[in-house]
């Protein structure tokens, strides 16, 4: 089994075919299958502890997302019809959400600058920057914790958010200090760049992305031809269906779990 | 010791997961169903329009297990020459049946507008949460459209007491009659039937053909033969099993996968703890 790391680009196409999967149906038996695949992948390939407590944040704003979705049936007309509409578009938003979580959490955003052609290095750079800044807070955040919880210090309630903001913030500030200062050392921002140790296709990685593909084919195909359920009728409730080519496709969405584990 | 656990429990996960992967593909075979058939008669719903003056009902055959309320009106449309206009970049109903304005605006004649409801199959109305554009159809499902005023469900006007039997009406012959025809829901079609008027639309269906009804109009539906639901009943061809059945045996296949995946994640997140604490 190969233990070295995945090659980024392997992570964005499984990534975005099981996002585009997601956005495809809202049966909930394929979205609730998405978020076990996306639980044992970020099981598997999460990058160290730091990425473990930002999964953690997606995963509370996806179940906030669902709960939120299902709430907006208050507006309008109560039935089990509209609940369950609701409910399970608010589940297709969860899953996309968990999805980009799981993303987050195995893959090293400064990794995909890498990947970017010359002409677009600074917009990706800007990108992985924004991307990663949640991850990034929320690890600062819980650093922060640690040492005041260290110190004895425990700050509960309102007063425990000014406690927190500051040292984060600063935090920030310096992380962001230092990355400008060793970006310049390196020579971005003039024109020259090297390719320090390319990170190589593995097979591992290619299977990853070959699977991913795979996926999102068949439901793009059953969402074209129409020969599967992907959006169960609501009114009246039926029961969802399962359609075993489906399951088999999302089954190869867990393929970078089958293939061994990074070591953090 | 702990490297032989920790080197055990990757194969069996894997085990776990493929064998998972693998039982939608065997269990066709093993439990002996039927391969997928093209003869079932096509997914069917109903769309009721009710201008004011006048009440007009389609039997709309679907081209996919399930349509948005928009692409009802399309093919109803299609099949049966309802005039429509869209608004809003195709997403509302402007005009139905030369109700309705002519505009991109479909509130242009506010208070008065076309309202969106949902039918339970039996005569009893709810107002939709959702646009046409989001909302789902599927088969047997009921659709209705209500030029009135008022902003809510509780205050616009509400469609009639119609029910599905009333605008897809079943055919009841091949129910009595058991004979070979049945395989072939075009063959059940007594002969009073005319062939249906709109050629783009018919060919895809061959079990549906159109009633001579006064009063709507309405295509005769046959009922699908009766059949267990099996996986290849769920696999088969355009339409889905029969609104009534119970969980699929699909389901059961994706209980079995989601276990596999959640357990799989389980033990991958334990052995990590263990690893980061020893």
């Amino acid at each position: 089994m190969d233990r070295r790391s995945v090659h980024p680009m392997a992570w964005i196409v499984w990534a975005t075919s099981a996002g585009f999967v997601a956005f495809l149906t809202t049966d909930p038996v394929y979205l609730f299958l998405l978020w076990a695949v996306a639980w044992f992948v970020y099981a598997s390939h999460r990058v160290d502890a730091d990425h473990a407590r930002s999964f953690r944040l997606f995963l509370t704003g996806a179940v906030v997302a669902v709960a939120l979705r299902t709430a907006l049936v208050f507006f309008g007309t109560v039935n089990a019809a509209n609940t369950t509409f609701s409910f399970l578009e608010g589940l297709r938003l969860g899953t996309i959400l968990v999805i980009f979580g799981t993303f987050n959490a195995v893959t090293d955003p400064f990794g995909l600058v890498r990947m970017a052609p010359r002409h677009f290095h600074e917009p990706a750079l800007a990108a992985a920057l924004a991307l990663s800044i949640a991850p990034r807070t929320v690890a600062g955040a819980g650093r922060v914790r640690d040492a005041q919880r260290m110190r004895g210090i425990r700050v509960r309630g309102a007063r425990a958010l000014p406690a927190l903001a500051v040292p984060v913030l600063e935090r920030g500030m310096e992380e962001a200090h230092t990355l400008a200062e060793s970006m310049d050392a390196r020579g971005h921002g003039a024109g020259r760049r090297s390719r320090y140790r390319p990170q190589p296709w593995t097979g591992t990685a290619l299977l990853i992305a070959a699977g991913a593909v795979g996926a999102a084919a068949t439901f793009l195909t059953a969402s074209v031809g129409g020969w599967a359920v992907l959006h169960p009728q609501t009114s009246p409730i039926v029961w969802p269906e399962a359609d075993p080519r489906l399951l088999a496709a999302i089954a190869l969405l867990a393929i970078p779990s089958l293939l061994g584990r990074t070591e953090p | 010791m702990r490297s032989i656990a920790a080197g055990l429990r990757r194969p069996v996960a894997a085990a776990l997961v493929t064998v998972a992967a693998l039982v939608p593909v065997a269990l066709p075979t093993v439990t002996g169903a039927a391969p997928a058939c093209a003869v079932a008669t096509g997914p069917h719903a109903a769309l009721v329009i009710d201008t004011g003056a006048g009440t007009r009902s389609f039997c709309v055959a679907l081209d996919a297990s399930s349509v948005s309320g928009i692409h009802l009106i399309e093919l109803a449309g299609a099949q049966d020459h309802l005039e429509y206009g869209f608004g809003s970049g195709g997403q509302a109903v402007c005009r139905l049946a030369g109700v309705g304005p002519q505009g991109d605006d479909c509130f242009a004649d506010y208070p008065e507008y076309w309202g969106y409801w949902h039918g339970d199959g039996h005569g009893g109305w709810t107002w939709s949460a959702s646009g046409a554009a989001s909302a789902r159809v599927g088969d047997d499902g009921l659709d209705a459209w209500v030029w009135g005023s008022g902003d809510s469900g509780a205050t616009h006007r509400r469609p009639g007491p119609i029910g599905l039997d009333d605008v897809c009406v079943p055919v009841a012959s091949p129910a009595t009659s058991p004979s070979p025809a049945r395989s072939t829901p075009g063959a059940a079609i007594p002969s009073s039937g005319t062939p249906s008027s709109s050629p783009d639309a018919a060919p895809s269906h061959p079990g549906t053909t159109r009633s001579v009804k006064p009063s709507n109009e309405g295509i005769v539906k046959t009922s699908p033969p009766a059949r267990p639901p099996t996986a290849g009943a769920l696999a088969a061809g355009p339409g889905p099993p029969p609104a009534s059945s119970g969980p699929g045996p699909g389901l059961l296949i994706a209980l079995v996968l989601g276990a596999a995946l959640a357990g799989g994640g389980w033990l991958r997140a334990q052995s990590s703890h263990r690893r980061s604490a020893g």
